[in-house]
């Protein structure tokens, strides 16, 4: 068995061998290659083969002077803050190695796969890159997707509502192929063109997984009498969670799993302080012959969270963002000398940084039936002064803009920013007017159809002052056009539980998760698909549970936008996808069914004087690219180091 | 005494199982669960959720069973010493726990020191000199020290401390240490960085303890024993530590039993503001994001350490204090 899996391995490196001439952008022979110092005990011992047997036949060649940056040095620690022993998932976030994923220009690169191909939206072939090997030096091979796809997607055990959603079309599972050691095929009946996407995501679809390892906590493959004495040493109920805990890569755990990131876990839980160190056998490299990453190691203290920009304040991080706010940005600037770093302005990803959510699932039959009429909503939203709300809370440095798609990503416009954001009381207070609501109380507030007053309570999950501010701001301005909102700040899990119920009339939230979207990117949050999306919980609650709960979508316009998602799901070209993806913003954009603010609002980022190529300005959203991800932290590096 | 004893131990029986009940009852009543809020918290950060892992660690967790099934498992684990497992950590409690124990303990026990060696001479001294300049500047610094939010104090000091001295910011140790096996190095951090919390987390308890001991203390000495033993001539050490001073003490002696558990969970807020590796931040989180198990059985420990507390007051009163009777006789 394994002389055969060694043959086949043989011959897969063998067929790609002549391809390495061609590629020629590699080092001539070995001695080029630049050995990283952290290692050099490991290969001085023999424990580790030399870079050129470590790294993959075609490794992942990074042309950082074609970025625009330098070439660097090995050496050193990024010291990041965190608030949350969770957080460990961050290294896997920011390392963002992915089969493929998304580069500085939102195109779709292979990173961990050499290519991939896609026939008829419904057949890809995936390629892995010869000579991969996992962190502990094992080979990455087909083997390892098959595992994944029998042994644990398919395992009813181990996956318990059977194979990922983005695997399934119609419900329907791919047709799974080994082609050879290094090439393996999904086939499905129709379009899947959620699956690239998806492996691309800040949080993965991991269709792999270390076979090698794993099957030792596999029921299938492990001696029973020893699986029996790791599920009790472990503490665990049964093989199953001793494989999910083993195995989890996306927020590991476990310092003996083999990765493929750049920095791998090596610290064992629970600890406050959790070390990352680079993995040998990484499959990027620069031009001039190093191993990506530069950086030896990442290093995470967890702390409390409000203590980040604090702490970041004193150079106790190199690289910080998360936990860090926009009000934090004078202190920290006013840190820079003492602390030995720059503060970086980042753009923030949303759609909006604050949207307004009518829920058009509310209880109250009244506000339910005012806000599926399109007049409220606009007049709603014409009554805003956005410009007054950019200047005076986020310093001008914001754009006004609907909540939609941001101006770096290619499905921008400029109608889809404006529509319905000037700032108009003639013509909101006009709507109003011919939507029923014209007689008025004494005080100027409008009375609704039953005869109350026209007041409203707007709730937030209580995270942010920020919040409360704007809210005072929109506050003033829809008084004059006859409309009180009073804020009610509740805790998280009560604020969604209650807007699920329809308790809420208006709630807060932020607005499009990734306003950064691709044609080739799910549109699924512009469609009620969720129940988490506030402004029609229920409707997207029916379409999650597959209409064994919820309501289905009763306006028109929304019907047509699960349609348009469902259509973009069996589409075979992004032309198609570009076609309908426009199709739904322009409604959103005409029905204002989120009223967005402000986006684009500033992010700081807090890089070490010493750190070299972390760009002056990104967008920071976990979506698309994984904050930091798609700027590769594995190319950022230290001027100081010993190398 | 035995048969007191061995009474007071079988009644801590109902008294835990009632406990556990409350305690799994109340965490129960908010709504949602673990998983829920970790969805949520994820969705407000703008991050993806991975459903499908969700509703395996329900199902591992037994969240697919009723409230009271999983109330018995629960106490079931208890019973045999097992504490359940963290949802957040990922990991048994009592290794959780484990991790953090010591330091809390060290830190603990410092405070309790500290607060003992500063409130006793102070207390003593406002109390026989009432209402002098010294009572009063003492008392007015005790007050101070209730008054003063004890997490606002931790910042300041934390600040001035990292300005003046560069001792880092929050932990108990300088970052390269955490994680670490015990050193001297180490152990030098430590002591390094432990003056800010024993100071923040003793202060308010000082000074409370401060104004008690003074009025416990004013009580004894207006009585007529003291006048009596003053007016004989014993000698002023002996007519104030001796008798009136002993006499005073059955508040604190009671007390000791609530500092078993203290010495335990630590000052939560305090240690959270102070980003402290002690078990106060631990339970605090554990209750926010409703991570039951580590919560619930947190909880239960506190809950027996204070009733073999309050058992260990009662009994050393009852020897200290020959004025206590065990049993409601009547005097003759």
């Amino acid at each position: 068995m394994t002389n055969a899996i060694d043959r086949r391995r043989f011959n897969c490196i063998l067929l790609s061998a002549p391809a390495l001439g061609v590629a020629g952008y590699l080092p001539a022979s070995a001695r080029d290659f630049i050995e990283p110092p952290y290692l050099k005990d490991q290969i001085e011992a023999k424990r580790l083969p030399p870079l050129q047997e470590r790294i993959p036949v075609k490794p992942r060649v990074i042309d950082l002077e074609r970025m625009e940056r330098k070439p660097g040095r090995y050496g050193g620690q990024i010291r990041m803050l965190m608030g949350d022993p969770k957080d460990v998932r961050m290294v896997v976030v920011y390392g963002y190695a992915r089969l493929v994923g998304y580069d500085e220009n939102l195109n779709l690169v292979p990173d961990i796969l050499e290519n991939f191909e896609v026939e008829d939206g419904r057949i890809f072939t995936l390629r892995i890159r010869p000579g991969h090997r996992w962190s502990d030096g094992h080979p990455f091979t087909a083997e390892d997707f098959r595992y994944f796809w029998e042994d644990i997607a398919n395992n009813e055990k181990l996956s318990l509502t059977g194979p990922p959603a983005e695997m399934l079309v119609d419900g329907k599972p791919p047709v799974f192929e080994v082609l050879d050691e290094c090439t393996v095929r999904y086939t499905w009946p129709a379009p899947n063109p959620a699956f690239i996407p998806a492996l691309a995501g800040a949080l993965p679809l991991y269709i792999y997984a270390p076979s090698h390892y794993l099957k030792q906590f596999h029921v299938k493959y492990a001696h029973p009498a020893e699986l029996e004495l790791k599920v009790t040493s472990a503490r665990v109920r049964d093989w199953t969670s001793l494989h999910e805990r083993m195995g989890r890569m996306y927020r590991p755990q476990n310092p003996d799993l083999p990765c493929l990131d750049a920095w791998c876990l090596s610290t064992a839980p629970p600890s406050t302080r959790f070390v990352f160190k680079r993995n040998p056998y990484f499959h990027r490299i620069d031009t001039e012959g190093r191993q990506l990453p530069y950086a030896d190691e990442i290093i995470l203290n967890i702390g409390s969270s409000a203590l980040v920009a604090a702490q970041t304040a004193t150079g106790e991080a190199d690289l910080q963002a998360r936990y860090i706010r926009f009000d934090d940005y004078t202190f920290l600037k006013s840190a820079e000398k003492r602390g030995g770093f720059n503060v970086e302005l980042w753009g923030r990803g949303e759609g909006s940084r604050m949207a307004l959510l009518p829920n058009l699932n509310a209880e109250d039959p009244v506000w339910r039936k005012l806000w599926r009429d399109v007049r409220v909503r606009r007049a709603l939203s014409l009554a805003i002064d956005r410009r007054e709300i950019n200047q005076a809370i986020f310093y001008g440095l914001g754009r006004e803009s609907a909540n939609t798609m941001l101006p770096q990503s290619p499905l921008h416009r400029l109608e889809y920013q404006t529509a319905w954001t000037r700032f108009d009381l003639d013509q909101a207070n006009k709507l109003l007017d011919e939507a029923g609501l014209a007689k008025r109380d004494w005080d100027g507030i409008r009375y609704l159809p039953d005869g109350r007053r026209a007041e409203l309570v707007v709730e937030t999950a209580g995270e942010s002052t920020e919040q409360a501010d704007v809210l005072a701001l929109i506050r003033d301005n829809w008084l004059k056009i006859g409309i009180k909102i009073y804020t009610r700040p509740t805790q998280r899990d009560l604020f969604r539980k209650r807007v699920y119920a329809g308790s809420v009339v208006m709630s807060v939230w932020s607005g499009l998760d990734n306003a950064l979207a691709t044609p080739d990117m799910s549109p699924h949050e512009l469609a009620p698909t969720g129940q988490a999306q506030l402004q029609w919980p229920k409707w997207g609650q029916h379409y999650e549970e597959k209409g064994a709960v919820g309501e289905p979508p009763d306006l028109p316009e929304a019907r047509r936008l699960l349609e348009l998602y469902l259509a973009w799901r069996q589409s075979r070209s992004t032309a198609e996808r570009a076609v309908i993806w426009h199709e739904m913003l322009k409604i959103h954009a005409d029905q204002v069914f989120t009223i967005g603010t402000v986006n684009g609002t500033r992010q700081p980022v807090v890089v070490s004087k010493r750190l070299v190529n972390v760009p002056e300005e990104g967008i920071w959203a976990f979506d698309p690219g994984g904050y930091f991800g798609r700027y590769l932290p594995d190319t950022f590096w230290f001027r100081d180091t010993a190398e | 005494m035995l048969l007191y004893i061995f009474r007071r131990i079988l009644i801590m029986i109902p008294t835990l199982l009632l406990t556990s009940a409350l305690v799994f009852t109340i965490m129960e009543l908010p709504p949602g669960d673990y998983f829920e809020s970790y969805m949520a918290e994820l969705q407000a950060q703008g991050e993806g959720v991975d459903k499908a892992r969700i509703e395996f660690l329900k199902k591992e967790y037994g969240f697919d069973k009723s409230p009271v099934e999983r109330y018995f498992i629960w106490l079931g684990g208890l019973l045999q010493g097992d504490l359940g497992y963290s949802f957040e950590y990922q990991m048994p409690v009592s290794e959780l726990v484990g991790s953090r124990i010591f330091l809390t303990v060290l830190v603990s026990f410092a405070t309790i020191l500290l607060t003992w060696l500063i409130a006793f001479p102070i207390g003593i001294y406002s109390a026989t000199h009432q209402y002098s300049w010294g009572d009063y500047g003492l008392t007015f610094l005790g007050l101070m020290g209730i008054a003063v939010p004890n997490f606002l104090l931790a910042l300041i000091l934390m600040y001035f401390a990292n300005v003046w001295f560069g001792t880092s910011i929050g932990h108990l140790m300088a970052p390269e240490y955490l994680g670490q096996p015990m050193s001297w190095a180490k152990f030098k951090s430590i002591l390094e960085h432990m003056w800010i919390p024993v100071i923040v987390i003793g202060l308010a308890g000082t000074a409370s303890m401060i104004r008690k001991i003074r009025a416990n203390l004013l009580d004894e000495l207006q009585k007529q024993y003291t006048i009596t033993a003053k007016a004989k001539g014993l000698h002023p050490f002996k007519a104030l530590v001796k008798y009136p001073l002993r006499s005073s003490l059955n508040f604190f002696v009671g007390g000791i039993g609530g500092i078993l558990p203290e010495i335990v969970s630590g000052a939560e807020i305090v240690a959270i503001v102070l980003s402290l590796e002690t078990t106060g931040p631990l339970l605090i989180k554990a209750l926010q994001s409703q991570d039951m198990y580590l919560a619930g059985s947190f909880l239960m420990f506190l809950a027996l350490l204070t009733v073999i507390g309050v058992l260990i007051s009662d009994i050393a009163l009852a020897f200290l204090d020959p004025r206590i009777r065990l049993q409601g006789r009547s005097t003759r």
